[in-house]
């Protein structure tokens, strides 16, 4: 009943202001690989044309993710933006990650959130960028939440109908409704190398055991063994082995929240 | 109708030669725009239709002598204002006024048919014979057979029979023969005229906000381009200078300084590099306005002057596979817009140095590399096998941090940024000593033992934040270097 008495008012109001709702017909999202073939596999990638989301408490796999990602836009010869805030972006380790730096432009804002938010706005409305990256990630939450709307939908809009991806990393949700995707990252827990042994650079290859405290060898805390997972098998002694993070995929593309894992390697080559 | 200017004043020194020149071309530039550069000190012109301007004087229009007289008069007189002394032979044929320039001193007026005339009597060792393309191993052997046959003059070489001189100096005969009687036929080579892309304008009123300034940058903008169109070319460099008001106060950086207290003019000098040629006004004027706002003059504006270097249009074409790219223009604006809010050392492309040196890094400018297909099929696949590694996020500059130990080993941290950033609580994971060092042969040579640790937040116990803190040795103080994220 509600149904034929909208129709019949909208057919009313077509017939003065034309179709007002009618829903405008929405393109296929093109969908931009992420690097991390564990979150391809569930997600398929970030959405181009839509803002996406990326929030986790620190050490949760955010940067991980981002390098990643980076990775694969400039392996793909997109021309990458990165708007970092709090000039935190660590270039060894996104060199590692493969970052190539030629197709990256790089925006420091000195924590100067306002100069960020109209940082990306200029490279919206600049054009031609594959990938652009608002790295918020060291922003205290109370600030982030202090946002105004406008923002968003100021780059939702001006985001829409263009190739770009926006990647927001944040600490909180904050997007909000304008995110097409928002994944929240958890850390499960450091894998960390085998417990009961002393590590020292000295010895990393013949670690020593437990057993000998008097040493000026450094203890592990013994990790929980529901933290490791299967990569844990460790033949050095490097502290940080894997993390294993937590992805939600939320509104408003369709789909439930789904939970995927994936390990962020760290080899003793890579980081010394 | 031709006329020949032989500068006589020529300088030993090879400088004050090129020099010479270099007028000699421009006072011709000044009567016709068909200039030939002969040799360095001989220059033609064609100065057919110059009686309009320089027929005026004469008693007789008509008289074609007069006007000639009239035009050579002016250019020696020109020549005077430029400190040259020069000889000036007007004719029709241009080759013969190129050897009565070189030959007669002042100004020699050659009519139509009467070339033989004036220079029959002139010796044969005068005769240019590059004017009849004879090549220089050949020279000595004309002036032989010249001698031989007593030829002394350019009358004696233009009564020879023509058969005759055909059959024995073949084509190059008849042309050195055509040269002495006045008579050869040939284009003249002529030099470009130096083209100077460059606008000005002095302002009635001096000039000192950006907006007014902006109309008068657009107008000579857009000439500017529409010169650059003209000619086919674009430009990789733009030369801005602002001629300012006189002042006292000492100046700072590019600004010329006036002396002593003086008040003189300063000129405000501002070079504009783009990555990629461009003639596009509105953005040149763009990156100008923002250029001036960036660093504007420290008096009003009396004169603006903009130079712009030519060079190839750039010619690119895209491929359907290859990424789009932002445009290289609104890049640019993009660019110079970013600069302007965050400073020009916050923008740009990073670059690693090749050093030991923690977080040792460049910022370039960021330029757009064309896109090579094969390149990034290899960089995908080479991505593609690569696992995804732990990133880092590092804290510049690092937290100073208050570091509990036991037996040398971190044991409790606090650390703080701010009110809202900090790091502390209990270790409850840690790695190292990890003893990094280098640079031990320049002053600041850096020393560090880091450790990777993981800290329990007492406000958030199921949070662990896993850092790299260190301790540097010359001053024995900790920081926290970054996160592991």
């Amino acid at each position: 009943m509600n149904a034929v008495i909208k129709r019949e008012i909208q057919l009313q109001i077509a017939n003065r202001l034309g179709h007002v709702f009618e829903q405008r017909e929405k393109r296929p999202l093109e969908i931009v690989p992420t690097g991390v073939s564990e979150i391809d596999h569930v997600l398929d990638g970030f959405p181009r044309g839509a803002i996406t989301e990326i929030h986790g408490a620190a050490s949760c796999g955010r940067t991980s993710l981002l390098h990643s990602t980076l990775a694969a836009a400039t392996s793909s010869e997109e021309t990458c933006a990165l708007v970092d805030c709090s000039d935190t972006f660590d270039l060894s380790s996104a060199a590692r990650a493969g970052v190539s730096f030629d197709r990256l432009l790089w925006v420091r804002c000195n924590s100067n959130l306002e100069n960020a938010f109209k940082a990306v706005d200029l490279l919206l409305h600049g054009g031609g960028f594959g990938f652009i990256v608002l790295n918020l990630a060291d922003m205290p939450a109370k600030t982030l939440r202090r946002i105004v709307s406008t923002w968003w939908f100021r780059f939702r809009r001006a985001i829409e109908n263009t190739p770009t991806v926006l990647v927001v990393v944040t600490p909180v949700a904050c997007v909000r409704s304008c995110a097409a995707m928002a994944l929240e990252l958890k850390n499960e827990g450091a894998v960390w190398p085998r417990a009961d042994f002393f590590v020292t650079e000295e010895e990393q290859r013949a670690p020593a055991s437990k057993s000998e405290p008097g040493s000026s060898h450094l203890w592990l805390v013994p990790a929980n063994d529901r933290y490791k997972i299967g990569c844990a098998a460790v033949h050095h002694s490097h502290l940080l082995q894997a993390l294993t993070v937590r992805v939600n995929r939320e509104r408003p593309l369709a789909g439930s929240d789904r939970t995927v894992r994936f390990a962020p390697h760290t080899h003793l080559d890579c980081i010394r | 109708m031709f006329a020949c200017i032989h500068g006589r004043s020529v300088s030993k020194s090879a400088a004050d030669s090129g020099a010479m020149v270099l007028t000699l071309v421009e006072l011709a530039f000044t009567f016709s725009p068909l200039v030939e550069q002969t040799s360095a000190d001989t220059i033609v012109l064609d100065v057919e239709g110059q009686d309009l301007l320089f027929g005026e004087m004469a008693v007789t229009p008509n008289d074609e002598s007069n006007v000639m007289s009239n035009i050579a008069n002016a250019i020696v007189q020109r020549a005077n204002h430029l400190h040259l002394t020069v000889n000036v032979a007007m004719a029709a044929n241009a080759d013969a006024a190129i050897h009565a320039a070189r030959s007669f001193k002042g100004v020699t007026i050659i009519d139509a048919g009467d070339e033989l005339l004036h220079l029959g009597t002139l010796s044969i060792r005068s005769l240019d014979y590059s004017l009849a393309a004879v090549e220089e191993k050949r020279v000595g052997e004309f002036h032989e057979t010249f001698a031989l046959w007593g030829v002394r003059t350019f009358g004696d070489l233009a009564k020879l029979p023509l058969p005759g001189v055909a059959e024995r100096l073949g084509q190059e005969g008849v042309c050195l023969q055509k040269l002495a009687q006045g008579n050869s036929d040939r284009r003249l080579n002529l030099v470009r005229p130096p083209v100077g892309f460059e606008q000005s304008l002095e302002l009635e009123h001096p000039v000192t906000e950006l907006e007014p300034l902006s109309f008068i940058l657009s107008r000579l903008l857009n000439q500017l381009c529409a010169n650059l169109s003209e000619y086919a070319v674009a430009t990789n460099e733009l030369r801005l200078r602002l001629i300012t008001e006189p002042v006292r106060t000492p100046l700072a950086g590019n600004r010329t300084q006036p002396a002593g207290g003086v008040r003189t003019e300063c000129a405000h000098e501002r070079t504009i590099t783009l990555p990629v040629p461009m003639r596009d006004s509105k953005t040149l004027l763009r990156l100008v306005l923002f250029d001036i706002e960036a660093h504007p003059p420290v008096a009003p504006i009396i004169q603006v002057v903009i130079r712009a270097e030519p060079v190839k249009p750039r010619a690119s074409q895209t491929g359907l596979f290859i990424p789009l790219a932002p445009e290289p223009e609104k890049l640019e604006i993009t660019l110079a817009r970013l600069a302007k809010l965050v400073g020009p050392e916050n923008v740009g492309s990073p670059e690693l140095l090749d050093t030991h040196r923690p977080d040792a890094f460049r910022v370039k400018r960021f330029t757009i590399v064309s896109a090579n297909r094969k390149r990034i099929s290899d960089r995908k696949s080479e991505i593609g096998n690569r696992k995804c590694l732990l990133g880092f996020r590092i804290f510049r500059p690092p937290w100073h941090a208050d570091v509990q130990t036991m037996r040398g080993q971190p044991m409790r941290i606090s650390a703080r940024a701010d009110s809202s950033r900090r790091v502390s609580g209990k270790i409850v994971c840690a790695s190292g000593p990890w003893h990094a060092s280098g640079d031990w042969w320049r002053a600041d040579v850096w020393a560090r033992d880091e450790w990777d640790v993981a800290v329990l937040d007492p406000t958030s116990p199921e949070q662990e934040v896993l850092c790299r803190i260190y301790r540097d040795l010359s001053s024995e103080q900790w920081f926290v270097a970054g996160i592991y994220d």
